[in-house]
């Protein structure tokens, strides 16, 4: 009987040991009781973010929180204010010699968080293995017209464009590698950065550590430590936040979150438009839609007003084009086709689509008016307002039928242009360019409907080479019209950007393009 | 002998609490036009998230629908990926078992070994990968579920094929003539059948739980279909302002598989030899 | 019995190997690739084109399936191509966290289910009977995700006890904390988060569970050996506790080794609810991403591990059971 309680024990042991093998690789949390320095504010900042980083080299991020966690540990030639204003950083200085030449004057003050100095070497690395195309970074499209780097000595950099490239400047807030990262396999996992904190450990899926750089150029940051934790679920992460498991927050954030903790008064809310739109992009070799008229008519049949208000909550705002307001390229008067169901479906039925056969469902030559809808399934704003738009379809006679992937199997449906109409969304647009030129122009790697109109083209061109910024203003409000009357995309949102915090959390001012780099100034009281 | 059969059904408590809940459910799934309050489709912004009560006996969802006529016509749905990814699994599952247990030797050990790799780890990782291969909809969702719940037929089937396979009517059979056909089926396969029955009940309940479960990971039926398990992965995301829409459905897929579990637990006591000794 | 041992072991073999082949497939069944989503909306076509190459995935499908079976047996998983990092690496990171909450969620069905399953039996057909069976039933009814998200909407939410995401320490690093330095923080942290989840597994395992121990119970109850000790004279409490229970004691650790299976898929879907960085949720994010090396190296490995689970169970079985028929 002894072997039998043995045998149990025996088989549970085992499985405890295997789990005493393989610890968290993370150092023990910090005790709280200000033992260090001041007793007023704590030393560790807590982030929640919704998604792990893929990896901690900035050249090679395929999502957000690696621009977080970037924003903190690494740092950028220049770095954008609120008004998406390019501001030294290390770089003290620049100049545009001509159209096609840009020089940067370095500080000379700058160490590598391994002890090293940070050079103009480092700097031509980082952009050679950006445009290196087996490097394999997603960021080369941005840096394409970059010809050749060249550092006359080892505080300046030289970028020798092959044709002028306006947005250029603004692009140069990409985060700057050492190059001793070529012969660091690991690098990705651990980062050496010049930024105000170092990293210090990435347990997967759960929390990025990293601790204060006293040596930063800048002046080391006001808290010793940060924490980001991983916590996909926007619900659960407010709960966190709540429960002050976490002490800042940020958007993707489900509205219905928002109204309660705005009456939450341990809570501070900071709502501001952000830099991101939503959109439906209409697939222009898709059969049914490749009649303008049919394009239009479903145009109308989308409400953004309600969108906005019930599925967003006014979290995000109802847009005009693709051009958001926070950018200087932005007019009121670009116009969109309104909610008007009656008028789409009179512009249907103008263009041969009609109900011949009684069966609620618009035809035309014997074929039903089919619409494949889709969308990603990590965002529930958007399948909401997926499911809302094939309502308001369904109900006008348009047979749409839903289908909702995650993010891989969407996004390669989006390139490969197997789908009709999808919701899809564009973040981080600094500059009007990163948000109409792959994305419109013939042959743009995310122009996924296939648009190719050769004045759009040209306006596109014309606005990367046009240095004066109020003429490419109008160069760009001219295409974003022309986006709008061809019904490539309808935006539907303009997204807004909630930072949440503790009250507590002080020094800190949110950025509407999520940036946190500001953090490096912030502390929370106890 | 059948009304011997259904006398002892109708005494043994847990088949007739069960047998009532799933007739219920039953007739929602084929009576859902006729006994819903609203339509399931219709969608009314200005009532959105209401709570339970007054018009709304359940309350309705984030798009203004009635939840009760969401969760009436949700039957239909459970039910109908429930049969047909059990008769999926059941059809695949018996049938090798039978030739299993039957011929034995390579044809045995071959499927045996297919049992085992199935068996090999969490059967949702599986449905997952296959949902996920195939692409997410409801015939998807029945067909992965049925690709993946057959090796527990397949197990039963053989052990009693080859426990009957050595009774003498069988060996009297063989010895005059009969096809390998005509014996599995008409020998062989209705004394296998009571244990298949159970399982399949049972079965109806894990696979309504997994279609909830792929649907909570975003891999199962699209909207706007009502299903149960969509209705309240969706839910959860209000879980603060509209509990009711978490726990409603949830409550809705718990009572059908209790149901469809007692069903088949009291139809397993009345077949079961062993326990109808007591 | 030595011979019996490495039989099973043989065993194991080609299922391991049946599941490579199987899950290779079915991940370059599943639309998408990699490249596509490593690269993110930026990427052109031939970006794509030039990545896919890089990993190997342009090479025909069966030269890429001996490619990787040659080198799993130098038990070369190869590298999780989001991760950048091998994939055995990631496993060894993220196992412990899947084990620490699937053996806590058995340790929480054990303490429910075995008192529970005893009473039961013993007291056939009372209403102690049939109020545990009837909890044990809705147990079993309830999908586990739905159990996760109440008792966070009840201690999280409403009560606000206990926090609703995340995994701290180590239970073993608590514990070496806590003999190092005496400090109970750091366990205690740990603790908070892992009972929630570890308690929604822990109650479909002893719904589960509980049903076996009582049905077990019932026929051992009623055996000859029970009847004679009965007879005997022996005081009730003795029977139930020295000869029924351990007579039970053995089909019940079978049963344990077998629900470890189900426990360990029920994990998966925690891990998602909970935020609870297991091997699970790294596997089922990889699917997401079509990361092909960490996907399948994860399943292997969890098949592996369950194949050896029951593997143990059996070599147990075997070793004990002559000793008790007589």
């Amino acid at each position: 009987m002894k072997k039998r309680i043995l045998s149990l024990v025996l088989v549970v042991v085992i499985l405890v040991f295997s789990a005493a093998c393989g610890k968290t690789d993370s150092v023990p949390q910090p005790a709280e009781q200000g033992s260090s320095g001041t007793t007023e504010y704590r030393d560790t900042i807590k982030i929640g973010v919704d998604v792990d980083p893929n990896t901690l080299d900035p050249r090679l991020q395929t999502n957000v929180t690696v621009m977080r966690v970037g924003e903190l540990v690494f740092s950028g030639l220049v770095e954008l204010n609120e008004k998406l204003e390019p501001q030294p950083c290390l770089a003290e200085s620049w100049e545009q010699k001509d159209a096609t030449t840009l020089v940067f004057h370095l500080r000379k003050d700058i160490k590598w968080h391994d002890g090293n100095s940070f050079t103009a070497a480092d700097v031509k690395y980082t952009y050679e293995t950006i445009l290196d195309k087996d490097f394999g970074s997603a960021a080369r499209a941005r840096y394409v017209p970059i010809k050749e780097i060249l550092t006359p000595d080892d505080y300046t950099v030289q970028f020798n464009l092959s044709e002028p490239y306006a947005p250029i400047l603004t692009y140069m807030d990409h985060k700057i590698v050492p190059q001793s990262a070529k012969d660091n396999p690991g690098f990705a996992e651990n980062p050496v950065g010049t930024g105000p904190y170092k990293f210090v450990s990435w347990s997967k899926n759960s929390v990025i550590k990293l601790t204060a750089n006293d040596s930063y150029f800048d002046g080391a940051p006001a808290t010793k430590n940060i924490e980001i934790y991983t916590i996909p679920d926007n619900t659960t992460r407010v709960s966190a936040l709540e429960a002050g498991d976490v002490d800042f927050i940020h958007s993707p954030l489900s509205p219905q979150d928002i109204p309660r903790m705005k009456q939450n008064d341990k809570v501070v809310v900071h709502q501001t438009s952000g830099l991101g739109v939503t959109f439906v992009n209409f697939n222009h070799q898709s059969e049914i839609l490749k009649d303008r008229n049919v394009r239009t008519g479903l145009s109308y049949m989308i409400d953004k007003d309600t969108i906005s208000r019930d599925i967003y909550q006014s979290m995000d705002t109802p847009a005009n084009g693709p051009i958001l307001p926070a950018s200087w390229a932005y007019s009121e008067d670009i116009k969109d086709n309104p909610y008007d169901p009656a008028k789409g479906l009179q512009i249907l039925n103008d263009a041969g689509w009609k109900d011949t056969n009684g069966d609620g469902i618009l035809d035309k030559g014997g074929k039903k008016l089919t619409v494949k809808l889709s969308t990603h399934t990590e965002d529930p704003n958007r399948m909401q307002a997926l499911e809302f738009i094939q309502n308001s379809f369904a109900s006008n006679g348009i047979d749409a039928p839903v289908s909702t992937f995650e993010w891989a199997t969407f996004s390669s449906d989006l390139t490969a242009g197997n789908y009709d109409i999808s919701i899809v969304g564009l973040l981080n647009i600094n500059d009007p360019d990163r948000g109409l030129y792959i994305q419109f122009h013939t042959g743009g790697g995310q122009n996924y409907g296939k648009y190719s109109y050769p004045e759009l083209d040209t306006l596109l061109d014309k606005g990367r080479s046009t240095s004066d910024q109020s003429e490419r203003a109008k160069i760009y409000q001219q295409a974003a019209q022309m986006i709008n009357d061809e019904v490539m995309w309808k935006t539907l949102v303009f997204q807004g950007y909630i930072a949440m915090y503790n009250k507590n959390l002080e020094g800190y001012t949110p950025m509407p393009s999520g940036q946190i780099s500001a953090m490096r100034d912030a502390k929370v009281k106890r | 002998m059948k009304s011997l059969f259904l006398k002892r059904l109708l005494n043994n408590k847990s088949a007739v609490i069960g047998g009532v809940i799933v007739i219920i459910v039953i007739m929602c799934a084929l009576l859902a036009p006729v006994i819903s309050p609203y339509d399931p489709y219709t969608m009314n912004m200005p009532d959105r998230l209401q709570g339970p009560g007054g018009s709304h006996l359940l309350g309705t969802d984030q798009f203004g629908r009635d939840l009760l006529t969401r969760l009436i016509y949700g039957a239909k749905v459970s039910l109908q990926v429930g049969v047909i990814a059990v008769g999926l699994a059941m059809f695949v599952g018996v049938f090798l078992g039978l030739i299993a247990g039957y011929y034995g030797g390579w044809t045995d050990k071959i499927i045996m070994r297919f049992v085992d790799i199935f068996l090999a780890f969490p059967i949702i990782l599986l449905a997952i990968a296959f949902v996920a291969a195939l692409g997410p909809n409801t015939r998807n969702v029945m067909l992965a579920l049925g690709m993946v719940y057959w090796t527990s037929y397949t197990r039963v089937v053989r052990s009693s094929v080859l426990s009957i396979k050595e009774e003498e009517y069988i060996m009297a059979a063989i010895t005059t003539g009969a096809s390998d056909i005509r014996i599995i089926f008409t020998y062989i396969l209705p004394n296998a059948l009571a244990p298949i029955i159970v399982m399949a009940t049972l079965g109806l309940g894990t696979a309504i739980i997994s279609e909830s479960t792929l649907s909570f990971l975003g891999l199962g039926v699209q909207p706007p279909t009502a299903s149960w398990g969509s209705t309240l992965a969706f839910g959860l995301k209000f879980i603060r302002d509209a509990p009711y829409l978490s726990i409603f459905p949830g409550l809705a897929i718990m009572l059908t598989v209790l149901g469809f579990n007692l069903l088949g637990n009291g139809l397993r006591d009345v077949t079961d030899p062993k326990l109808t000794r007591k | 019995m030595v011979k019996y041992v490495f039989n099973r072991i043989l065993q194991i073999i080609p299922v391991v190997l049946g599941i490579t082949v199987l899950v290779f497939f079915i991940m370059r069944m599943i639309p998408g690739d990699p490249a596509m989503v490593m690269l993110g909306q930026d990427a052109t076509p031939e970006d794509i084109a030039r990545i896919r190459a890089i990993l190997g995935l342009d090479r025909n499908i069966f030269v890429q399936l001996f490619s990787y079976i040659k080198n799993m047996l130098m038990l070369d998983f190869g590298n999780s191509i989001f991760l950048r990092q091998p994939v055995l690496e990631v496993i060894k990171a993220s196992f412990p966290a899947t084990i620490e909450l699937a053996v806590t969620a058995l340790i929480i069905s054990l303490i429910i289910a075995v008192p529970l399953g005893i009473i039961s039996a013993v007291k056939q057909n009372s209403w102690v009977d049939y109020t545990s069976m009837a909890f044990a039933q809705l147990g079993i009814s309830m999908p586990v995700f739905w159990t996760g998200v109440l008792l966070i909407l009840l201690f999280s939410v409403k009560l606000g006890w206990l926090p609703s995401f995340g995994r701290g320490e180590s239970i073993i690093e608590g514990l070496k904390v806590l003999v190092t330095t005496g400090s109970g923080e750091v366990l205690l942290a740990s603790l908070k988060k892992l009972i929630l989840p570890a308690a929604s597994l822990g109650i479909m395992g002893s719904a589960m569970i509980s049903r076996m121990i009582r049905s077990t119970m019932l026929e051992v109850l009623d055996s000859d050996y029970v009847r004679t000790a009965r007879a005997k004279g022996t005081v009730e409490r003795k029977v139930i506790m020295k000869h029924a229970f351990r007579n039970a004691l053995l089909p019940v650790v079978t049963i344990v080794g077998l629900q470890f299976g189900t426990l360990l898929g029920g994990s998966i879907i925690t891990e998602s609810v909970f935020a609870w960085p297991g091997i699970g949720r790294i596997i089922v994010t990889a699917i997401s991403q079509r990361d092909f090396p960490l996907v399948q190296g994860g399943v292997i490995f969890l098949a592996t591990t369950f194949a050896v689970m029951n593997l143990l169970v059996d070599v147990l079985y075997v070793v004990i059971n002559p000793k008790i028929r007589h």
